[in-house]
C-alpha cells in the first residue's frame, strides 16, 4: 500500500537533484488537489488533466493523475511572462465559473488526487521531455553525440536528420505525432537537416542560445508567443540566417515526455499500475 | 545572405528627387490629435528606430514590422512604417540584450541603410474613439459591422451573426481574413449564431463564454482559453473556440489606420502593406 503522500515522497528521493520548494502561488509541483493520506489505487501521468484524461484514469480504477499542467487553464503567477499569458482567474471568476465548477466537482466526488510535477521533473540532468518527444518522432538515432555529455543532456537538443524539404519535414512529423494543428514558418522547399527539437514554450533568448550552434537549419519546438519568437525567426528566414520553425502545439511537443515519466515512476512504484494517459491535442483544423 | 541589402531602392531614389518637408514626428503630431483621446504615457505608442525629424517618402501601415514587410516597404517607396506590433521582438521592444545578436544588427543595418524610421500605434489604435481602431477594421473586414455590440471591455466585441456551424463560419473567417493557421475547438456541425472576441487571456474567455456559442482568440496560450474550452466541451456545454494568429486578428485594423490617416496626411502616400500571417500548414 502507498498513499499519495508516500508516493511524492518516494518521486523526491528518485528525481536526482534538490526538491525545489513550495511556491507561494501554488502553483508549484505537489498535490493540487486531494488527500495525502489517501491510498493509491493507480496512477495516471498526462500532460494536462482535462475532464476527458481524469474520467480515463477514473474508470481504469486509478485515483492519482501526476500532470504537468494545472486543471485550471492557467500557471498563475509562476513565472512573470509580462503579458504572454494572463494572470489567473480571480477566485471569484473561477469559483462560479460552470466548467471549473463541473470538474471540480468530478475531482473531489471521485477523491481523486491531481499532482503537479513540472519544475522539479525539468531540472533531472536527463531532459524527460526531449528524450520522450524524440523516441515519439523516432529520431534517437539522429541525435547529435556530445564527448562527455549525457545522451539527453537538456543542452544537447541537435539532430541530424536526412535532407529533406522543410514541408516534407514538417509532414513526417505530423504523421508520426498524428496531429493536425502543426504550424511552421518558412519557405516549405527549403532544404533542412540540422534541427534542433525543443518543447514548450519557445522565448527569443532560448532561439539565441540554441542557434548559437553553427548551421542549425530548423526548430521544432511547443509553441512561441507571436510578438516575440515567432517574427524573430520570420526575421531569420528572411535574413538568410536560418530556414525556418515548427510548431507542434504544446501539447503535442510535451505529452511524449509524459510518458516518458510514467516509465521512469515505473523503476520505483511497482505497487500500483501506472499508465500514460495522453491528453491528445486540443485543437482540429480546417481541411 | 538573403534579400535584405538592397543598394539603391526605390526609396533612397525618392529621397533624391523630391522635396518632401513632411517628418515623421509631425506625422504623430497629427495622430494625437485625431486619436479622440488624450495621449497618455507610459505607452508603447513611440519611435522604435529611425530618425522622426527625417523628411518622409510614404507611409506603410501594417500589424507588424518584420524584416520582410520593412523590405517591401522599401522597395514601394515608403520610408515610414507604422506598426501595430514591435519590431525588435518584445512587447516594450527592450534591444539592451540584443546587441550582438547578428539578426539584430542585421535589422538594424537595414533600416538605418535605408532611412526608414519606424512608430509603434498600438495602444491608442485600441483606444481611438468613437471606435478601438482594430476592431472597426475587423469588423469591415468580416462584413460584420451590423452584428456587432461593444461590451464594457474592448476585447468583448460580441455579435449575433446569421446561423450557420462552426466549421463554416470557420472557413468564412479563414478566407475574409486572408488567414492559413485557423485552429479550432467544439464540434465541427455545431450550430453557432452568438459570437464575442476574448481577447487574448482566461479570464476574458471566461468572462464571455456564458453569453456566446463561440469565443474568438486571436493568439491565448494554448494551457488558457484551448483547455478550458475542451473542457467545457466535455462537460456538456454546445460551445467552440475559434484560435486566429495574433496577425489575423488586428492585421485589418491597419488597413482601417491607413484609412484613417488619410483623412489629415495628403502629402505623402500611404499604403497599409499586410505583414501576412506568419504560419502555414502542412496538408
Amino acid at each position: 500500500m502507498i498513499t499519495s503522500e508516500q508516493l511524492i515522497e518516494r518521486i523526491q528521493k528518485n528525481v536526482g537533484v534538490p526538491w525545489q520548494s513550495q511556491r507561494s502561488d501554488g502553483f508549484s509541483d505537489g498535490i493540487l488537489f486531494g488527500s495525502a493520506d489517501a491510498t493509491v489505487t493507480g496512477i495516471a501521468t498526462t500532460f494536462t488533466p482535462t475532464l476527458d484524461v481524469l474520467r480515463k484514469a477514473l474508470s481504469s480504477g486509478k485515483n492519482v493523475i501526476i500532470c504537468r499542467e494545472a486543471p485550471s487553464y492557467s500557471r498563475g503567477e509562476r513565472a512573470p511572462l509580462f503579458w504572454r499569458n494572463g494572470p489567473a482567474p480571480s477566485k471569484e471568476l473561477l469559483d462560479n465559473d460552470p466548467v471549473w465548477q463541473a470538474k471540480q466537482e468530478f475531482i473531489s466526488k471521485n477523491n481523486l488526487v491531481i499532482i503537479r510535477l513540472f519544475d522539479n521533473w525539468d531540472a533531472r540532468k536527463t531532459d524527460g521531455q526531449l528524450r520522450g518527444l524524440a523516441h515519439a518522432l523516432g529520431w534517437e538515432k539522429f541525435h547529435v553525440a556530445r564527448a562527455g555529455e549525457n545522451a539527453y543532456d537538456p543542452r544537447n537538443v541537435y539532430f541530424r536528420l536526412t535532407t529533406t524539404s522543410l514541408n516534407s519535414l514538417a509532414g513526417d512529423i505530423k504523421k508520426k505525432l498524428n496531429i493536425q494543428g502543426l504550424r511552421v514558418i518558412g519557405k516549405p522547399e527549403s532544404s533542412v537537416s540540422k534541427v534542433a527539437l525543443t518543447h514548450g514554450l519557445l522565448l527569443v533568448a532560448d532561439a539565441e542560445r540554441i542557434l548559437r550552434e553553427p548551421r542549425v537549419d530548423v526548430v521544432v519546438t511547443g509553441d512561441a508567443v507571436e510578438w516575440e519568437a515567432a517574427p524573430y525567426f520570420q526575421d531569420l528566414v528572411s535574413a538568410g540566417r536560418a530556414k525556418g520553425l515548427i510548431l507542434l502545439g504544446e501539447e503535442a511537443s510535451e505529452e511524449p515526455g509524459n510518458g516518458e515519466m510514467a516509465e521512469w515512476l515505473k523503476g520505483f512504484v511497482t505497487e500500483v499500475p501506472i499508465e500514460w494517459i495522453p491528453a491528445g491535442e486540443p485543437f482540429w483544423v480546417l481541411s | 545572405m538573403g534579400t535584405g541589402l538592397v543598394a539603391a531602392s526605390p526609396l533612397v531614389r525618392a529621397l533624391g528627387q523630391s522635396q518632401p518637408t513632411l517628418t515623421a514626428r509631425e506625422v504623430v503630431a497629427r495622430i494625437k490629435k485625431n486619436v479622440g483621446v488624450p495621449w497618455h504615457t507610459p505607452t508603447a505608442d513611440e519611435f522604435k528606430i529611425g530618425d522622426p525629424d527625417a523628411p518622409i517618402t510614404g507611409i506603410t501601415t501594417t500589424f507588424m514590422s518584420t524584416l520582410d514587410l520593412l523590405q517591401r516597404s522599401a522597395a514601394a517607396g515608403n520610408n515610414f512604417v507604422i506598426t501595430h506590433e514591435p519590431t525588435f521582438w518584445s512587447a516594450a521592444d527592450v534591444v539592451s540584450d540584443l546587441r550582438d545578436d547578428p539578426l539584430y544588427n542585421y535589422k538594424v543595418n537595414f533600416i538605418e541603410k535605408n532611412k526608414m524610421v519606424v512608430w509603434r500605434f498600438h495602444d491608442h489604435w485600441h483606444a481611438h474613439r468613437p471606435a478601438d481602431g482594430i476592431f472597426a477594421g475587423w469588423n469591415k473586414a468580416m462584413g460584420w459591422e451590423s452584428y456587432a455590440s461593444l461590451g464594457a471591455n474592448p476585447f468583448s466585441h460580441q455579435y449575433v451573426i446569421p446561423e450557420t456551424s462552426l466549421e463554416e463560419l470557420a472557413r468564412d473567417m479563414q478566407s475574409k481574413l486572408k488567414t492559413r493557421s485557423i485552429r479550432l475547438v467544439g464540434d465541427p456541425k455545431l450550430r453557432v449564431t452568438k459570437v464575442a472576441h476574448a481577447g487574448h487571456y482566461i479570464q476574458q474567455c471566461m468572462q464571455v463564454l456564458p453569453h456566446v456559442d463561440v469565443v474568438l482568440v486571436f493568439e491565448c496560450r494554448e494551457w488558457e482559453a484551448a483547455e478550458y474550452l475542451r473542457d467545457a466541451v466535455a462537460s456538456g456545454q454546445k460551445k467552440a473556440l475559434i484560435q486566429l494568429p495574433h496577425e489575423g486578428g488586428e492585421e485589418d485594423g491597419m488597413d482601417e489606420c491607413a484609412r484613417w490617416l488619410r483623412r489629415f496626411v495628403n502629402e505623402v502616400p500611404i499604403k497599409f502593406i499586410p505583414s501576412g500571417d506568419p504560419f502555414w500548414m502542412p496538408v
